[in-house]
């Protein structure tokens, strides 16, 4: 068993690298057209004052580039799978308390965000989801060496 | 990392410099390419102060601000089911009506926001603001909606000077958008359309869907 993940391992890796790092460039690729949408998406988890919040739509998406570019051509591989699982987890808990708090918000992930009717919030997926991706961060925090990676 | 050679090591650090040069750029080119500025052209109606809105009624109480966007869907159905009644409201000066054209949803949202505040310039803002809804494209950014479209919309309304077609066909208050969209994001407008009277949100899920409702939220703010 434990001979098996060693050789599964470094594909794992490259898949969770693969994944995580598509999934942050798309991520970002799309807000980046609408910077103002995005800083909307952040200001409406009403969690941060507005400037900051502000401020993080504009920086955000392009951090999830960064990150996204890293993880894909696998340099920083540790960091940026850290990085990226502390990312989810910061998704995860302003999705959660928006949920608790009985807001009706789209959470902005892909493009979009706002209010938006209260029958098409999707908070429990959009969770799930972000759990599925920390995990695969904070894999990579623990086995960065994989695949394919421009650094050995 | 033993078996790292000097190249190894070289390419490593140019592909971190590479995406920091990426997205440090990237960030600083979002804010250029989006900031507001105080020296873009204005329609005489719209004021700073009002979040460089397109102003009706600047004198009259208590304060009504509409923001929308011309393609937004949800946007066209409030003005279809609470329009007529805010036009009246501006025509008998029983409020001052500040409008906000966002235009989140792309190109022909900003080239109707532009074709609406050129229209205020003629006085026109009312029907122009009406016309656009009324004729909104069932899809968003279709190529329906350019400065020709415009122009016939205006002539539709009664429209007829140049200043009006050059002001559309040069795009004169294009960059505004971006004052009144900056205004909008300080003042934490999260959604179209939003309806704030005296600074305070209606509540979107009963008060926008039903005029009844509407004009006693109204009513309750002072609007008689």
């Amino acid at each position: 068993m434990a001979d098996k993940f060693k050789v599964l391992q470094p594909w794992l890796t490259l898949l969770s690298r693969l994944i995580l790092g598509v999934v942050l460039l798309v991520a970002g690729g799309l807000k980046i057209g609408n910077l103002p949408k995005s800083a909307m998406a952040v200001r409406s988890y009403e969690m941060l004052p507005i400037p900051l919040a502000n401020f993080l739509g504009y920086t955000l998406p392009w951090i999830e580039i960064g990150l996204g570019l890293l993880l894909i051509v696998g340099v920083t591989v540790k960091i940026s799978g850290a990085l990226g699982a502390l990312t989810m987890l910061a998704f995860i808990i302003a999705i959660a308390q928006a949920w608790a708090r009985g807001l009706s918000i789209d959470c902005g992930c892909f493009g979009g965000g706002g209010a938006i009717d209260p029958e098409d919030t999707k908070y429990l997926s959009e969770i799930i989801r972000d759990i599925g991706l920390m995990a695969l961060g904070i894999f990579l925090y623990f086995y960065p060496k994989g695949r394919f990676a421009l650094e050995k | 990392m033993a078996m790292n050679s000097g190249s190894d090591k070289g390419t490593r650090n140019l592909v971190i410099g590479m995406v920091a040069f990426i997205v440090a750029v990237g960030i600083i080119f979002s804010f250029i390419s989006n900031r507001a500025n105080s020296n873009y052209a204005i329609p005489a109606t719209v004021s700073e102060a009002d979040g460089y809105g397109i102003v009706l009624n600047p004198t009259a109480t208590p304060t009504i601000d509409i923001w929308v966007d011309y393609q937004c869907p949800a946007c066209r159905t409030f003005e279809v089911l609470n329009g007529g009644y805010i036009n009246e409201v501006i025509a008998q000066k029983k409020a001052k009506v500040v409008f906000h054209p966002l235009t989140f949803i792309g190109a022909e949202s900003i080239i109707a926001a532009n074709a609406a505040a050129c229209a205020a310039d003629e006085n026109k803002f009312v029907d122009m603001n009406l016309a656009l809804f009324q004729n909104q494209p069932n899809n968003e950014n279709s190529g329906q909606w350019q400065a020709e479209a415009m122009l016939a919309l205006g002539e539709s309304v009664g429209i007829k000077s140049e200043t009006f077609k050059q002001c559309v066909r040069d795009g004169n208050y294009v960059k505004w958008t971006r004052n009144v969209t900056d205004a909008s994001a300080n003042k934490n407008v999260n959604s179209t359309p939003t309806i704030r009277i005296n600074g305070k949100d209606l509540d979107r899920n009963t008060e926008y869907g039903d005029p009844v409702k509407f004009k006693a939220a109204l009513a309750a703010a002072g609007v008689k």
